[in-house]
């Protein structure tokens, strides 16, 4: 535990690091939960059981014997046929009930842990971490965690961006989104398109537990609740804008936590993010996008 | 209402003013069946510890000290429309606060007023998170969230209170192991009664106590649900800016019932503290927290004695699959979850009360009772 | 507060004159409303008197339902004030203005559809010192939906929704009721009824500011109009003078920039 005076350009690099590993998890549990939230106003309180299924079948996978990047692929694809299963039979019918779908999903995840506990055991074996550490100083910092997962968070963010952006997927998807029934009227299929993007938000939660898999130690059931909190505080601290929300959020959270995981513990670091959202939900009520946004509306009324 | 000529009249009509207040067209159960049904529950309830041995009545009294924190989220949610994961931390902040009373103030006295200054305490937390949120404009799913996470913030910050240098007074917080606290004695100086410990008649004593409690609240809350503040819950419930329009002030009244709601949950915190003089911070653990979110939907949002029973019921399931080996209890609970959000919204309790009014039409009018007999559906003359 | 003093305002000479005995229940003085740089309401200088039905009309655009937002409070003025009832209102609160004695009843009906008739009824009644089941019925009779009180409200037709509309803003025992255009899409017979509900309020003394664009209607209940155009008060008088006029009519075809 680090104290404050001393503070050496090692001490720089590592709350450095700590920032960009707070950031990159933050940024990867929320973004799927982002897009369901965001293009489809459901929130998924089982979002943290998905991730944990993607770290579930990237272990598995690994375990019998798969190299870890196909063990990845593996988990990414059952989370995604997983969620198209759960969008089909539950979700579909609670999407303009939005309390409804929170408490229906935690009952889901409710079920789905303790299935997993069922199932799979009380603990499934660590996959270690790959690529080594580097030194810095006299610490020294898993390369996977603190440099390969930001690098891959913003490689996933950028694709989302494109996706959204540059395809007509995402085109049909805005428009769903704004409008619904003009969306309907051009001949976009609506049930379809939430279908794809919740199973969009699946594979990219899948793909959030398959990427951190290697980082628990062992595999719980109960792992659940521990992306879930952080994705949910975030997705709300963002705000509308899946991508840009996601990463302003994950950013001054990420920083948040960072700095006082560094300069305290790690409880430290979780309580400074709870409480630095509650008061930017209550500062930010439409979250960081949101009050953007709401700037750029008021300053185009003076025009 | 039914007016009769024979002696029975007089009684029906005393009993009609009596039961006034208890109805309106917010309760479920606005019928003399209904009553019955009630006196005969809480005969059955006065019974029960005859008919089990200590161990079972000890884990009923604590179905039905979580039965309070039931019903401070069925007001909050199902009345004010303010779902709130959080109502567990003021049932913890309560506990603890019960809990460290007890402990620097180890009399009869001590823990008799601790449970007053315990429930104070938890309500003015709930009062001044009310405040923030409420005043400050904060609405719907932001509200869940601002609770869910004070909870978790609460869970967190207890977690780590494990050392030595956590105490207040001769209190050690004890982080994940929890605190013991001493056995809670009800009285002033060296009278007291104790309900503590393992011997049957504290045990005995502590379940009159707490079922007596939970059966005065079940009426005062009736009472104020069926009351003029229980309409403007409602009203701000289906529609808070056209109720703002009529002139309430939609702020002021949430954190009235927020702060209600806090205390219920207050009480329950106490009450589960007191029961088995411990309590750790796994009560403001997510897990926790989304439990009387469970009762209360899968009970019925709207039912006061819908959310107790659903409480018992559910905490008597978990139980008693957990001892017999099976893990299966969680899986039940989700799934039955899941089923009502999307078959009865509403809850089990509606369902049920349909149920017994279909009954009470096929049984065949042998007095005006029966005919006259207005549903819960109509409303009464002076509701 | 003269009605205005805008000499391109034409007071139609039989109504000019406001006898002494009339109190000038509600008075607006310069009132301006601007958003950016479209101003929707232009020093507007409106009265109304106690106990009188005063119709508001004008083309789309004209400024009428900025004006009602300013009266009761969810607009704040730009510049200007609004006096009611001898009291200043212009940055009192909305639900100060309520307890001042105005009520509105806006265009979409914001009933409680869940609740029954009779709750409905009981939300705004409660606010009120006055005797529950007495007004609650005067008003069920009032409005006509004596049968349907203890339906849920939902379930009722647009007319009947529209009724109890009213009849919930009646509860409050309001000296002044906004309405803006109670019978929009109305069949004839829901806006004769609605016109028979009016008649029996201002009967009682409720003075009236109704928004409307039914010319039948407006002719059916009112006493004077006003008439709006980009966020000025353009005329005032009788119907039948208002109606005869030409300029009116030009402003509502377009023809005046």
């Amino acid at each position: 535990m680090a104290s404050i005076p001393l503070f050496s350009g090692y001490d720089a690099v590592i709350l450095a690091f700590q920032f960009l590993e707070s950031f990159a998890f933050i940024a990867l549990a929320a973004v799927g939960l982002a897009i369901i939230f965001g293009m489809m106003g459901v929130i998924n309180l089982a979002h943290g059981e998905f991730i944990l299924v993607g770290a579930y079948g990237t272990a598995l996978s690994f375990h019998a014997g798969l190299p870890l990047p196909l063990a990845m692929v593996v988990g990414v694809t059952v989370t995604t046929i997983f969620g198209i299963i759960v969008e089909r039979t539950i979700v579909k019918h609670l999407y303009d009930r939005l309390l409804d779908s929170m408490v229906a999903t935690w009952g889901l995840a409710l079920a789905l842990s303790q299935l997993l506990l069922i199932v799979f055991g009380s603990s499934i074996n660590s996959i270690g971490m790959p690529m080594g550490s580097v030194s810095v100083g006299p610490f020294s910092r898993s390369i996977y965690q603190s440099a390969f997962l930001p690098f891959a968070t913003l490689v996933l963010m950028g694709g989302l961006y494109v996706l959204f952006t540059r395809t007509t997927f995402g085109v049909k998807a805005k428009a769903t989104i704004e409008d619904p029934e003009t969306a309907r009227a051009m001949g976009v299929d609506t049930d379809r398109m939430y279908l794809a993007t919740f199973a969009l938000g699946s594979a990219t939660a899948g793909l959030a537990g398959a990427l951190f898999a290697p980082t628990l130690g062992s595999i719980q059931p109960d792992h659940g609740s521990l992306f879930l909190v952080e994705a949910f505080v975030a997705v709300v601290v963002g705000g509308p804008s899946v991508i840009l929300g996601t990463l302003s959020a994950a950013g001054v959270l990420g920083l948040t936590s960072g700095i006082f995981t560094f300069f305290y513990d790690t409880f430290a670091g979780r309580m400074a993010l709870l409480v630095v959202a509650i008061f930017a939900l209550r500062a930010l009520p439409d979250g960081i996008t949101g009050y953007v946004e709401d700037l750029r509306q008021k300053r185009r009324e003076q025009a | 209402m039914s007016q009769s000529t024979k002696p029975f009249g007089t009684l029906r009509s005393i009993g009609g003013r009596i039961r006034a207040p208890f109805e309106g067209p917010n309760t479920t159960g606005n019928s003399t069946a209904f009553w019955v049904v009630f006196l005969g529950a809480v005969g059955f309830l006065m019974m029960y510890p005859q008919m089990v041995n200590p161990l079972v009545l000890g884990d009923t009294t604590r179905y039905f000290a979580l039965g309070f924190l039931a019903l401070s989220l069925c007001l909050v949610w199902g009345f004010g429309g303010i779902l709130s994961f959080g109502q567990v931390a003021f049932f913890g902040v309560a506990g603890y606060a019960w809990g460290i009373i007890s402990i620097n103030f180890a009399s009869a006295t001590g823990m008799t007023l601790g449970i007053v200054g315990a429930v104070f305490i938890g309500t003015l937390f709930s009062f001044i998170l009310g405040y923030f949120m409420f005043y400050g404009g904060v609405r719907d799913v932001y509200v869940t969230i601002i609770t869910l996470v004070s909870a978790l913030v609460l869970h967190t910050f207890m977690a780590q209170t494990a050392g030595s240098q956590w105490v207040i007074g001769s209190a050690r917080l004890g982080g994940f192991n929890g605190m013991h606290s001493e056995h809670f004695e009800l009285g002033i100086g060296s009278t007291g009664i104790v309900f503590g410990g393992t011997s049957p008649d504290p045990i005995l004593r502590y379940y009159y106590f707490v079922v007596a409690l939970l059966i005065v609240t079940y009426l005062a809350l009736r009472v104020l649900v069926n009351s003029s503040f229980g309409m403007t819950m409602v009203a701000i419930r289906e529609d808070e800016d056209r109720t703002a329009t009529f002139g309430y002030n939609v702020p002021f009244v949430k954190l009235v019932i927020f702060t209600i709601g806090g205390a219920l949950a207050s009480l329950g915190g106490v009450l589960y503290t007191a029961w088995g003089s411990y309590i750790s911070p796994s009560v403001f653990a997510i897990t926790f927290a989304a439990l009387p979110v469970v009762w209360v939907s899968i009970g019925g949002r709207e039912s006061l004695i819908g959310v107790v029973g659903a409480t018992v019921a559910i905490e008597w399931m978990q139980d008693s699959l957990a001892g017999t080996g099976s893990e299966w209890a969680m899986v039940i609970v989700g799934g039955l979850l899941v089923f009502v959000i999307l078959v009865m919204p509403a809850g089990v309790a509606p369902q049920i009360e349909r149920a017994g009014k279909w009954l009470l039409e096929k049984l065949p009018p042998h007095s005006d009772q029966q005919a006259g007999e207005p549903t819960s559906k109509q409303t009464r003359g002076d509701d | 507060m003269s009605s205005t003093g805008d000499p391109t305002v034409r007071e139609s000479p039989a109504v000019a004159a406001t006898g002494p005995a009339k109190d000038e229940l509600l008075a607006t003085d310069g009132l301006t409303k601007k958003f950016g740089g479209l101003t929707a309401v232009d020093t507007v200088d409106f009265t109304v008197e106690e106990g009188e039905l005063r119709c508001l009309i004008g083309p789309n655009g004209a400024g009428k339902s900025t004006l009602l937002e300013l009266i009761t409070g969810q607009l704040s003025p730009t510049e200007g004030n609004i006096y009611f009832d001898g009291i200043e209102l212009t940055d009192r609160k909305s639900h100060e203005r309520i307890d001042a004695g105005i009520s509105v009843k806006f265009q979409s009906p914001h009933i409680y559809e869940a609740l029954t008739v009779r709750q409905n009824l009981k939300v705004p009644l409660q606010r009120t010192d006055r005797e529950t089941e007495t007004v609650l019925q005067r008003t069920l009779e009032q409005i006509d939906l004596v049968e349907q009180a203890d339906e849920s409200a939902g379930d009722l037709s647009h007319g009947q929704q529209q009724r109890l509309e009213i009849g919930m803003a009646t509860t409050l025992d309001p000296k002044l009721m906004l309405l803006d255009e109670p019978v929009a899409g109305m069949s004839i017979e829901e806006t004769n009824e609605i016109a028979d509900l009016i008649h029996t309020l201002h009967d009682d003394g409720m003075a009236f500011v109704v928004v409307e664009h039914d010319m039948d209607f407006v002719r059916e209940i009112s006493e004077r109009v006003t008439v709006l155009n980009q966020g000025e008060i353009f005329r005032q008088g009788p119907i039948d003078e208002i109606e005869n006029d030409d300029a009116v009519r030009r402003i509502y075809l377009g023809e005046n920039a």
